[in-house]
């Protein structure tokens, strides 16, 4: 073998014109390669390459070693889960519930939030409970007053919170409700 | 020193008389001015000029600046509409805070906001800010409005002429709507309330009209629209468990459905939607959650009400621009199909 790449590196070389190996050249489909790479590596070195003529190509040994390991089960798994992804409108109207607070404001709604405030804290209500401006904004009929709220306080606040979310999702619905409108 | 004085008071009687005269011409102009106007505008009413208000709103390229006022919360905002290729393209944003802007443009109404995926929503009304009088059929709504011609006035700077959008009964609110003379844009809407207090205001500071559209919109309407986001659509199949008997004059009902609500655990609600044009008045009816400790509760914020109201085991809320009266003859008004 050392002394066939002996031979074959002096052809190269134009230093032997040998009859015979030419003709096992020729047949040698692996000695053909070995030529072919001699010359590669001769070319680089004189630096006579061009780009695209390097074509080490991979791939396609990578792949056959992908498809080798293919049947392991948990790669096909995930695969159909990406796939069943983009059709699936599941997933769209949980990312509206994450987003709807922004919906909402862009439907300028925006003033839900101080409603609830209000709510929540009706003594600071009652102190400013001066103008006619303030007073609109109280909540009107059946308008708390502070004995109800103390009996209320660790009675209920998070059922007075859980009510006051489910009045902000009935106002944001509505809006919802105007933007699609038929 | 005599002299001094005497010639100092022929200086100031000049000075008056000149200035008289000056102010007198003035007049004249302006008189002169005013005329050829009335001339001009006599023959409009008022129906027509909110007619010529609505095509100039939907067709005219201009950029607001207003400020939207209720409760002594004043927002400013920016409202940039022209039209593309017949299309109209609007672009909203506001102007102080986080970044919060929206684009409606052939069908679809985009929102982006600071810090947030953006999305698109399928749209089919305009929403923006004069939308709503900008697409009332007025011939239509006089059986429930009644329009006034107040006066003349200025607004961002420009002549503007004040019509009275009055409520013929107590079931919903009034409107003034300001608009300029000469471009018929809509320059300030009040909203009013039977005591005639305001409880909400648009009023825009800055308009600016241009012949082309802006180069901004332009330049949107080229863009990518972010994800179209379906919306779970009402249960068409299932008839209507809930009715009104009672409808203010002018509304109708144009929606009446089961549906969940995305933002509150998927509850399911009986939905009904009525609308005069105007406003637009949603009706819930579910099972009672949440006891409260009074049967009804009412939350108001500048023309919008909530209006809470427990009965044994059903709650009904109604929510839109309507009088407190409204929605409490509404809510007595519902009742089970049979």
């Amino acid at each position: 073998m050392q002394t066939d790449n002996e031979q074959l590196s002096a052809l190269i070389d134009n230093e032997v014109v040998d009859k015979p190996l030419v003709d096992e050249l020729i047949i040698d489909k692996m000695q053909q390669t070995k030529f072919a790479r001699y010359h590669l590596i001769g070319d680089v070195m004189r630096d006579e390459v061009a780009e695209p003529l390097i074509d080490i190509d991979i791939s396609e040994k990578v792949m056959a070693a992908i498809k080798a390991q293919a049947p392991s089960a948990e790669v096909t798994k995930l695969d159909t889960a990406v796939n069943k992804m983009p059709s699936a409108k599941r997933t769209n109207i949980v990312s509206l519930m994450h987003r709807f607070g922004q919906y909402a404001i862009a439907a300028s709604v925006a003033g839900v939030v101080v409603v609830t405030t209000l709510m929540t804290s009706p003594s600071v209500v009652e102190n400013n409970d001066t103008g006619l401006e303030v007073l609109s904004t109280v909540p009107l009929g059946g308008a708390v007053t502070p004995v109800s709220l103390q009996a209320n306080n660790s009675k209920s606040k998070q059922a007075l919170k859980e009510h006051n979310e489910r009045l902000e999702a009935l106002l944001k619905d509505h809006q919802l409700q105007l933007q699609l409108q038929p | 020193m005599k002299l001094k004085l005497c010639f100092r008071v022929v200086i100031t009687t000049l000075f008056i008389v000149s200035s008289h005269f000056v102010f007198a011409v003035e007049e004249n102009v302006s008189v002169h001015v005013n005329d050829t106007y009335a001339e001009k505008k006599k023959s409009l009413t008022a129906i027509e000029y909110l007619q010529l208000m609505q095509k100039a709103y939907k067709e005219l390229n201009y950029e607001l600046l207003y400020l939207n006022s209720l409760q002594n919360q004043v927002e400013p905002k920016q409202l940039i509409h022209g039209v593309i290729g017949g299309q109209e393209i609007a672009y909203f944003c506001y102007l102080n805070g986080a970044m919060r802007e929206s684009l409606q443009f052939a069908g679809k109404i985009s929102y982006f906001e600071q810090g947030l995926q953006a999305y698109s929503l399928q749209a089919k009304h305009d929403r923006s800010v004069f939308a709503n009088i900008a697409n009332f059929d007025f011939v239509d709504g006089q059986s429930g409005y009644e329009y006034i011609i107040l006066g003349k006035g200025r607004i961002a700077g420009k002549e503007s002429i004040a019509i009275r959008m009055a409520s013929k009964d107590e079931y919903r609110h009034s409107y003034i709507i300001w608009l300029d003379v000469n471009s018929y844009l809509p320059l300030r809407l009040d909203t009013l309330n039977k005591s005639n207090l305001i409880l909400e205001q648009v009023i825009v500071v800055s308009l600016h009209i241009t012949e082309n559209v802006n180069p901004w919109l332009e330049k949107l309407s080229r863009q990518q629209l972010p994800q179209l986001l379906h919306i779970p659509q009402a249960a068409q199949q299932q008839a209507p468990q809930w009715q009104i008997n009672w409808l203010p004059t002018g509304f109708k009902v144009v929606k009446n459905n089961q549906h969940k609500l995305v933002m509150y655990k998927n509850e399911p609600v009986s939905y009904i939607m009525l609308t005069d044009g105007i406003v637009s008045v949603s009706i819930y009816i579910s099972a009672k959650k949440i006891t409260l400790d009074e049967k009804q509760k009412i939350i108001q914020r500048g023309a919008t009400v909530l209006y809470t109201y427990q009965n044994n085991d059903i709650e009904v809320n109604v929510v839109g621009d309507i009088p407190v009266v409204t929605a409490k003859r509404l809510i007595e008004s519902v009742a089970k199909v049979d």
